[in-house]
């Protein structure tokens, strides 16, 4: 197929990939799917490797998809065959999370499979243990909800009613999952409709040709942009808060390997697989799209063309320790695998700042959490429950322009909900929602404010639910001499002698006149702030992101009475000793640069080692036991590589004897 | 003798469209704009209209008028300095948005910076709850603090949006009335009085923007009366602005609804294009306006141009009712090139209209969409602009040799793949826009309009499935058409947010019975532009199922209204949620979010004039051209479209020129031109 006809080509099946999920998007009954875009759809090739995606609506992370797996399953296809799985193990870790329903339909032309259709949903509820079948406290995948290995759902266009009446027993709200799912049914039938077309107007083998050309077109894009990527090894890790509610820091550390036009990610020194639910199952399936997401937002910044479908993953490789969070062994739950996957997406763009410091951003706020209000509406009599707003924090600071204020990084597709509208509909006020003066990391380019939501309740048995809060303890880094971004606060009654601090708690339970605080992060700044123009120094003060003192102390730059005193701020700025190229590539914030003075990355190499030398099953309970006791080490000493061998060698001889 | 006149001023022309009103008769007229005085380009216009004899100003009764000085004042950002008052907590309301950015994938994505930076964002203590009551009273000198503020940041305009405003007014028209008296140097606009909706960011940012413009459009609308008084235009005609709506609104108080009036030129295209859609005998058609940089589209249903909320101007929504057209970034204009890879694009770059194309001779180099119909041949003989410009064919091969060498094609082969590989460009944009509104472009026909709308229309249509194509007698001044024939309308809204259950009667009532004192009040004030004794009103409301995020309009009738049916009303809404989301669920509670009420006055339509019955089948060509054409070349014959009589038949391959524009008429194509000059074609290929 010649380049002309390939663009046509791509131009038709993109347009059936927009039919298909806008169709999904416009019939979806859940209001997950309509306010938080937590849905996909594209084609795969008779393999299932995805050679279309939306790209315009719709979640980003399943660009690089692979169905096979979950498509050789299936043994025989017929016309009219709607297959569905929602079970992570049982799919060949092709669905990565209970609530994620994915289908898939063949599409024939005179009886011979040219291509599958796909979507998915992510379901309000599957069932499980908790209400959304999500939550860190659950320790295996049985807590997580019904689980359906793939299936057939309709066979030759007849609905398996038996399936559906299993799955729909089995979930608390089954109206929104069986809505969904015929939503999902009807985006299939008209893309089944739509490459029926493009068949017919190529002719089948130009057709297959054309599907084959398009990832191969999408992987030279993506080599070209590999081979632009300076050869080198890139190490880079970051942590989420918690490994488990008010646990340890759970790590997540990858090498990217660049050698001409092939990229490695080496995962190893990421944390055992844990018994919570922020492992990311992949089954060591070295391309997997979860893995990836952050590429192909770095890619689409660094070639606004490229095409995304799974042609743009074959350059890459990952190596997965087994038993790692990013490669846990059955039944490890998985349910919250979108923070880590959130963070994990932080570790990569980590490595690519420092391949590529003036073509990428610093750190973005890194957090994707909804808060939901569930409180009680006297008038009404009734429970009013209301996703009020997502909180997600400021982006980072790029080469050439300050972060976006309140959104950015990797997930700017998310909607706030109006003040007024929450007000209309949940009994309760709103103090504050506004940007969070002095959040952001200060740079040359500065990062972007997060936001403050404040409000009070007013019913007993009100409660808040924060899931997927994160970077309480770990800022934003700033990259280049830029600075870390401010972490994120959730604080019950701030300013009375009631307040608590909330961290990372995921449910608080509140009384009438309760007042919450959540915070975003502000993202991390890029290159060095003494090097910010004056004036936009004085312009932030005077829009009030930036506060006069923090101007002096961060910036170097003296603002009397609101306005530029010049020499002032060249005496400030030249008093300070000029940092040394290349020092302190990264700034972290005080917290990590506290714990990693203990948790050195050699301390960390020797930790990695010795865990990987007992069971899986042992990994992340000796992790506990290790920071335990290191912890108390720390509080009279710094602890040593030998402390750490001994206190290893002590757990493995108490709990499976003399060696 | 009387004439109704529109003009409409676009980005290179201002568009003249004159009806005799006695003979039925349509000029039209183009003229290059003068972006510097856009009083001067209307007054010049019927100057040299009276000239030419076509037009004795004093004869001109009705007078209907779009311009892009609104657009101009944002795009370029010259609008006026604001302060906003906000309510204290609630700073950021322009600066968040609603936190989507554009483009998900790329890193640096953004949104353009905020028309009033924070600096200017004056927080001021004051609360309104949901329900409307006072929850921190607003105080003089709370107000004193934030004219202080406005004042030292240097504001000429002040803008008030409080928090649940839409519940309750009072606090911003306290603010307003203090500002009035202490500072009347300083306009003040209040949200509430722009359009007064619930969600704050889309009441404010609606505001914010009429606010940015107003002194502009304030100045250019005292201006034009007088401009049209000097140009000979009496006292006793009817002056109307063209409005985003699809409608028009009297000069005098246009200034103080200007936030309507940006971006009615494209709006009018498709109330012209209804019109002739109309006549043709198609009511469910896609408009497809293609000028230098963008092809806008759009889509009537029933006759009706579809209305939605939330349209972009120049990076920036604006929520007030308009006919939903949406800009896709190709056009005549738009720069072919070839990546790193050797994969051919087309766009987004344009050469616009300055320099434009390479063949229009005036310095462009870069091959363009134009350029590569030039090389193909469909241009030879004809003329751009009503003569201004002839096509040099000759510097159109230069720049499409550019792009040849690269791709290692012959000439005419890269020229093609230029047109095949735009048109598919605007099917996937087009595709998708009419996915996200749920539409079936099978089941319309497509209007093509615009500079090079008829070069393209017939190449799309095959590309979306759409077997009819209809060119209307006057392509290059459908806006300024629609503006002659636009009806007086207003829109009125009011927020209730009411469970829709039997106790919902007495407050749909009173509400609308409100809405409509206000429609007949604003009727009233236009005075002489429409009959208010024919003028209909339309009722609907935006409801939702409860705790659903978003809102369908739904018509309703007024009787359902008057006898409290409120079951009616219910049963309308499941019945619309299932047709535009393909379920519903009658058992589940609906709320009502909106009244909404339409008052629509038509103005009087002239009776276009009929073209003559031709004598025979077939036109006379004036020249066969060859042209390449679907990988070879073909002789095909040229048509001139004034040559083109009732009854002719047209069978493509074939080419018709206009003064302004040239249709493209691909084999298979077939079809006649009816008694009011549309070229109405039929897809015959098999498809």
């Amino acid at each position: 197929m010649d380049k002309v006809t390939l663009q046509i080509f791509a131009n038709q099946c993109r347009a059936a990939c927009a039919v298909m999920a806008e169709t999904l998007y416009r019939t979806a009954h859940s209001t997950f799917v309509r306010e938080t875009f937590d849905f996909t759809a594209g084609l795969t090739t008779p393999d299932g490797e995805m050679f279309a995606y939306s790209e315009d609506i719709a979640a980003t992370w399943f660009v690089g998809l692979n169905m096979g797996n979950a498509i050789r399953k299936i043994g025989h296809y017929e016309e009219g065959d709607i297959c569905i799985t929602n079970d992570p193990y049982g799919s060949g870790f092709v669905c990565t999370q209970s609530p994620d329903t994915h289908l898939w339909m063949p599409i024939f032309h005179s009886g011979r499979l040219m291509a599958f259709g796909c979507c998915h949903v992510h379901n309000t509820d599957v069932g499980g243990a908790v209400p959304g079948s999500l939550s860190r406290t659950l320790s295996d995948v049985f807590q997580e909800g019904i689980r359906i290995p793939p299936l057939k759902l309709f066979r030759r266009g007849e609905l398996n009613r038996d399936l559906l009446e299993v799955f729909l027993t089995n979930v608390r709200v089954p109206d929104q999952n069986w809505g969904d799912l015929k939503a999902q049914v009807a985006a299939l039938k008209v893309v089944e409709r739509k490459v029926k077309q493009i068949i017919d107007r190529f002719g089948p083998d130009a057709f297959s040709e054309g599907i084959r050309a398009l990832l191969d077109l999408a992987e030279q894009q993506a080599r070209a942009i590999i081979r632009s990527i300076p050869d080198g090894d890139y190490f880079f890790c970051d942590y989420v808060d918690e490994d488990a509610v008010t646990g340890y820091p759970l790590r997540l550390a990858v090498t990217m390997r660049v050698r001409g036009d092939e990229l490695i990610l080496d995962f190893t020194g990421t944390d055992p697989q844990l018994a919570c639910s922020l492992n990311i199952p992949t089954g060591g399936n070295e391309r997997h799209t979860v893995l990836l997401v952050a590429l192909y937002h770095a890619f689409r910044t660094l070639d606004p063309n490229i095409l995304l479908n799974n042609g743009i993953v074959r350059p890459i490789r990952c190596i997965l320790p087994e038993g790692s969070i990013v490669n846990p062994r059955y039944p490890a739950a998985v349910g919250m695998r979108s923070l880590t996957g959130a963070r994990l997406q932080d570790v990569i763009l980590g490595c690519l700042a420092q391949a590529l410091p003036e073509r990428m951003p610093a750190c973005a706020s890194g957090s994707i959490s909804m808060v939901v209000v569930n409180t009680m509406d006297p008038k009404a009599g009734r429970i009013a429950v209301a996703t009020i707003e997502p909180m997600v924090g400021g982006g980072g600071g790029g080469p050439f322009r300050d972060g976006t204020n309140g959104v950015g990084g990797t997930i700017s597709f998310l909607h706030n909900t109006p003040v007024e509208v929450n007000e209309a509909e949940v009994p309760f006020e709103v103090l504050r929602y506004e940007l969070i003066p002095d959040s952001a990391g200060a740079g040359l380019w500065r990062g972007g404010l997060g936001t403050v939501l404040e409000f009070k309740v007013f019913s007993p048995g009100s409660s808040v639910t924060a899931r997927n809060r994160d970077r309480t303890r770990f800022r934003p880094w700033g990259v280049a001499g830029g600075r870390a971004g401010k972490p994120s606060e959730f604080v019950l009654n701030p300013g009375t002698d009631r307040e608590r601090n909330l961290g990372n708690v995921d449910v608080v339970y509140l009384e009438p006149g309760d007042v919450i605080r959540i915070t975003s992060c502000g993202g991390g700044g890029w290159g060095d702030p003494y090097r910010r123009d004056p004036a936009r120094v004085l312009a932030d003060v005077r829009n009030g992101f930036v506060s006069a003192e923090a101007a002096e102390a961060e910036y170097g730059v003296v603002i009397r009475d609101g306005e530029l005193d010049p020499e002032a701020t060249a005496r400030l700025r030249a008093s300070r000793p000029t940092p040394a190229d290349g020092e302190r590539f990264f700034e972290f914030g005080p917290e990590r640069t506290a714990y990693e003075a203990v948790w050195t990355r050699r301390m960390y190499d020797i930790l990695t080692e010795l865990l990987w030398g007992v069971p899986v099953t042992w990994r992340g309970f000796f992790k506990g036991k290790v920071f335990e006791a290191v912890d108390e080490i720390s509080k009279t000493r710094q602890p040593t590589p030998d402390d750490l061998r001994a206190v290893f060698g002590r757990l493995k001889e108490s709990f499976f004897g003399p060696a | 003798m009387t004439y109704r006149i529109g003009v409409d001023i676009g980005g290179t022309f201002v568009d003249f469209c004159v009806f005799d009103e006695e003979s039925g008769r349509l000029t039209t007229f183009k003229l290059l704009a003068t972006p510097g005085s856009p009083g001067q380009d209307v007054a010049g216009g019927l100057g040299a209209l009276a000239a030419q004899g076509t037009l004795d100003p004093a004869r001109v009764v009705h007078f209907a008028h779009g311009t892009t000085v609104g657009v101009n004042t944002l795009i370029q950002r010259r609008g006026a300095k604001l302060a906003l008052l906000c309510t204290e907590g609630f700073r950021d309301v322009l600066e968040l948005g609603r936190l989507d950015l554009p483009d998900i994938f790329n890193l640096f994505s953004e949104r353009p910076p905020s028309l009033i930076p924070r600096e200017r964002v004056v927080p001021v203590r004051e609360r309104i709850r949901a329900d409307g009551s006072v929850s921190v009273p607003l105080d003089a000198k709370a107000l004193k603090l934030a004219l202080d503020r406005a004042r030292s940041v240097g504001a000429e305009g002040v803008v008030v949006s409080f928090i649940n405003a839409y519940k309750n007014p009072q606090h911003e028209r306290v603010a307003k009335a203090f500002f009035g008296a202490e500072a009347p140097e300083l306009f003040t606009v209040c949200s509430t009085d722009v359009w007064p909706v619930i969600r704050e960011y889309e009441r404010t940012v609606t505001a914010v923007i009429h606010a940015y413009v107003y002194p502009a459009m304030r100045r250019y609308f005292d201006g034009l009366e007088g401009a049209l008084r000097s140009a000979g235009i009496g006292e006793g005609a009817s002056v109307v602005i063209t409005k985003v709506n699809g409608g028009v609104m009297g000069v005098r108080r246009a200034a103080d609804h200007c936030v309507w009036t940006l971006t009615s030129g494209p709006a009018s295209g498709v109330i012209g294009a209804a019109y002739v859609a109309g006549l043709a005998g198609a009511p469910n058609v896609l408009t497809l306006d293609v000028g230098g940089t963008s092809a806008d589209i759009a889509v009537i249903t029933d006759g009706e141009p579809m209305l939605g909320m939330g349209h972009h101007v120049g990076g920036y929504p604006i929520y007030v009712p308009a006919i939903m057209v949406s800009s896709i970034g190709c056009g005549g204009g738009s720069i072919a090139w070839v990546d790193d890879l050797g994969v051919l694009r087309v766009g987004p770059e344009s050469a616009g209209a300055e320099p434009g194309p390479a063949c229009y001779g005036r310095g462009g180099q870069h091959p363009t969409l134009t350029d590569a119909f030039a090389v193909c041949g469909f241009l030879a003989g004809g003329s751009l602009a009503y003569g201004a410009l002839a096509p040099r064919t000759d510097l159109a091969v230069g720049a499409i040799r550019t792009i040849a060498e690269p791709m290692g094609l012959d000439l005419y082969r890269a020229a093609e793949a230029i047109i095949n590989l735009a048109v598919s460009d605007m099917y996937l944009e087009s595709s998708k826009l009419l996915a996200r509104w749920g539409i079936d472009p099978r089941d319309l026909s497509l209007l093509a309009f615009g500079g090079a709308g008829p070069m393209v229309g017939c190449f799309l249509a095959r590309e979306l499935g759409i077997r009819r194509v209809i060119i209307p007698p006057f392509p290059g001044v459908l806006s300024a058409a629609g503006a002659v024939l636009a009806d007086l309308k207003s829109d009125f809204i009011r927020t209730v947010l009411i469970d829709l259950d039997g106790a919902a009667a007495g407050s749909l009532k009173a509400g609308f019975a409100e809405l409509k004192a206000a429609a007949f009040e604003w009727l009233r004030q236009e005075g002489g532009v429409a009959d208010a004794r024919t003028a209909d009103v339309r009722l609907s409301l935006d409801m939702r199922y409860t705790g659903q995020a978003y809102e369908i309009e739904v018509p309703i009738e007024e009787r359902w209204v008057e006898t409290g049916d409120v079951e009616a009303i219910r049963a309308a809404f499941h019945a619309r949620h299932e047709q535009v989301y393909g379920h519903s669920d009658p058992a589940a509670p609906v709320q009502a979010v909106n009244l909404r009420l339409v008052v629509v006055a038509p103005t009087p339509k002239p009776a276009l004039a009929e073209v003559e019955p031709a004598d025979s089948d077939e036109p006379e060509p004036f020249r066969l051209g060859k042209v390449f054409y679907a990988s070879a070349e073909q002789t095909m014959p040229f048509f001139k479209r004034q040559d083109l009589k009732a009854g002719h038949r047209l069978r493509g391959p074939a080419v018709v020129v206009e003064d302004d524009c040239t249709v493209c008429i691909p084999a298979g194509f077939e079809g006649t031109v009816d008694r009011w000059g549309n070229i109405i074609l039929e897809d015959r290929l098999d498809g």
